[in-house]
């Protein structure tokens, strides 16, 4: 098919990149953005604008609160189809109750599940969640949606797509693509090592983008190739659904034998127990933690089978101090107290999916290596969209000639992912300033409507790439990447100042008290104004002038 | 010392080992220096130096953090430094001038 191994990879690299590249431009982008993702939770909730706490006192705080706690009326409906029979108006037993906290949390989310009578698979259930104050108990309304770890932080690894878990599967097929892109890529790169420090702005665009792409792509090379593997790795479960197919029973069976194992029951026993002080288990675990040298803070608490004589708790340690993500767990008896087991040391295959796990989804506390990966992330976006302009370059004048419109397609839909993306987020994060705090009544809640926000924001923002890329059929630059750069600066500083003026949290404010989730979160959108007005200004000077020269701001693009 | 300021010698640490690993690069040397090649001596040195300043880095970060942690922190300032480096070559090419010190034709 191709005369040799070099230009078949070239072909592979090309056209699963560019494909999948919009996929993966917001793969890489939301997930430079997740590794703050509370810190803008802090910005979007001003409520939830003090210090992080500690998992508070459960006999005092927690207790209440899980008591008064049901299902969500959403997670009702969705069950409506998974049972026979009517739908049961009340559901007395609790499964499990559970709260979770990382050292970056001021504010605790607390998860409830509880029998689904009726349902046609017994262990199927309905789920209630809550967010409460850990300082008072105060509960937060529901409808406030933290839009960094309940909105962008999914958007990086389901698309939102939730149908058949369609959005997953995606982004799994697009990070399998990413590892045949990046070998493919380094085949092709013949001077990986000489090149390593080239990068010429001064030369054509064509030319000017390949030597950004070579190295945005080559230096975070590892970077990317780990991200892209042991996301993977964490999703493999749903790739590999082998225990909820072809499996089942003999999962099933292990659950229970693993019980059996454990000494944690698998089922209610049916007679109803009391719950003892879980705080003092707590502090019977932070004692054994201390012991085994590793004292720490709770990141994950949970009571299973509440109010049955079976009923367990389990209580896991944060890893703020490692990459590994281990939990340490230990496990009481609810009604004495008494523990029950102590997860054992890890195997070594447990050892490394914990330290892949652990290294992607960073519960660890390193300011330097959590800003490090926004770097590799955004060096990706770089490489993404420099491909994008890269391909755009290399065909216009020819598809000019022939009349077709490929490049001009490929240059708006890089803009939509690329800027577009931008600007939709920023619409968003302006929506949320706006909007009051509890929508008329037939309006939807304030967390759908910012949601809309967003997709609306795209929409448009696609639109106009699609409109304003026409030139590009003539093999002229397209203006909307310039607009876009115009809007996403306005954007950037509307929602600071929004900001200000509805919380009274301006900048000079926020880095006096040294409140940096809110004070970061403002600082890094004037950050992306002040490269966006750049970007658009020298893309304005070259329109003007009479060949498109050069471009030395493919990157910047993609990271304004 | 506190952990930040020793984090903070070990990204220097790093951008000055690529910088010289750069220099010891003839097309680098020449964007910073013009048209008159570095001596052999002096190639030699600046790889030296260059791996110096990584292994330097290194050693700062495993004194701060313990290994697993160090070798990503490591190995991600490496990433960003070899940008900076990229960047300062295009733009400011002459900077890296002053990484040379006594070497400088």
């Amino acid at each position: 098919m191709f005369q040799n191994f070099r230009l078949t990879m070239a072909w592979l690299h090309t056209w699963f990149g560019l494909v999948l590249g919009f996929v993966l431009m917001v793969v890489f982008f939301f997930g430079s953005l997740s590794v703050f993702d509370r810190e803008i939770d802090r910005w979007a909730i001003p409520e939830s604008r003090f210090a992080p706490q500690p998992m508070p006192s459960f006999d005092k705080v927690l207790l209440p609160v899980f008591q008064d706690m049901k299902a969500n009326p959403e997670s009702i409906a969705q069950a409506r189809s998974r049972v026979n029979g009517p739908m049961a108006e009340s559901f007395p037993v609790v499964k499990s109750w559970s709260a979770y906290t990382t050292h970056r949390d001021p504010v605790l989310g607390l998860f409830s599940s509880y029998e689904l009578p009726n349902a046609k698979d017994p262990e199927d259930g309905v789920f209630g969640t809550r967010t409460i104050d850990p300082r008072s108990g105060k509960s937060l309304p529901d409808d406030h949606l933290k839009i960094g770890s309940q909105f962008f932080y999914p958007l990086h690894y389901s698309l939102h797509l939730e149908w058949k878990n369609l959005g997953y599967w995606i982004v799994g097929f697009a990070a399998l693509i990413m590892l045949v892109a990046l070998v493919s890529g380094v085949v092709m790169h013949r001077k990986i090592f000489r090149e390593l420090f080239t990068f010429r702005p001064k030369k054509h665009t064509q030319r000017s983008a390949l030597d950004l792409h070579n190295l945005t792509g080559v230096v975070a090379l590892p970077f990317h190739f780990i991200f892209a593997f042991s996301g993977l790795v964490i999703f493999g479960g749903i790739y590999f659904p082998v225990t909820h197919t072809q499996l089942e029973p003999l999962h099933e069976m292990h659950e229970k034998h693993e019980a059996l194992e454990t000494g944690l029951p698998h089922d209610r026993v049916g007679v109803a127990g009391p719950l003892a002080s879980v705080d003092a288990m707590v502090a019977e675990a932070q004692r054994r933690w201390a012991a085994k040298d590793m004292a720490g803070e709770v990141g994950f608490l949970s009571v299973q089978h509440v109010g049955d004589a079976n009923s367990y708790v389990s209580v896991y340690r944060a890893g703020t101090d490692r990459i590994a993500l281990t939990g340490e767990g230990m496990h009481f008896k609810a009604a004495t107290g008494e523990l029950l087991r102590e997860d054992p040391p890890l195997t070594p295959v447990a050892s490394i999916n914990t330290f892949l796990t652990g290294l992607h989804l960073q519960h660890f506390r390193h300011w330097l290596l959590r800003w490090l990966y926004v770097l590799g992330g955004l060096a990706g976006c770089a490489c993404i969209a420099t491909g994008f302009i890269f391909f755009v370059e290399k065909r216009k004048r020819q598809h000019a000639r022939q009349g077709k419109g490929g490049a001009r397609w490929v240059d708006g839909f890089a803009v939509t992912t690329v800027t577009g993306m931008l600007v939709a987020a920023l619409a968003m994060l302006i929506g949320n300033r706006l909007l009051p705090d509890v929508m008329p009544a037939g309006w939807p809640g304030k967390g759908d409507a910012e949601k809309y926000i967003f997709w609306g924001a795209w929409v448009l923002a696609a639109l106009h790439g699609l409109w304003r890329t026409a030139p590009v059929a003539e093999a002229r630059m397209a203006p909307a990447w310039a607009e876009q750069c115009w809007a996403i600066a306005a954007l950037a500083v509307t929602a600071v100042l929004l900001n200000w003026i509805t919380t009274g949290d301006h900048l000079l404010r926020t880095l006096g008290e040294r409140y940096w989730p809110v004070a970061g979160v403002d600082l890094f959108m004037l950050a992306s104004a002040a490269i966006a007005i750049g970007v658009a200004r020298k893309l304005g000077r070259r329109a003007g002038a009479p060949v498109a020269a050069s471009t030395a701001l493919a990157g910047e693009r993609a990271r304004a | 010392m506190p952990d930040a300021v020793l984090l903070l010698l070990a990204v220097a640490a790093n951008l000055a080992g690529l910088g010289w690993l750069a220099l010891a690069m003839d097309v680098h040397w020449e964007q910073v220096f013009g048209p008159r090649p570095a001596s052999p001596g002096a190639v030699k040195r600046l790889r030296v130096l260059g791996v110096a300043g990584l292994a330097v880095s290194l050693a700062l970060c495993l004194h701060v953090d313990h290994a697993s942690m160090a070798f990503l922190v490591w190995f991600m300032t490496l990433a960003g430094s070899a940008l900076a480096i990229a960047f300062t070559l295009s733009w400011r090419a002459r900077w890296l001038g002053l990484l040379a010190g006594r070497l400088t034709p």
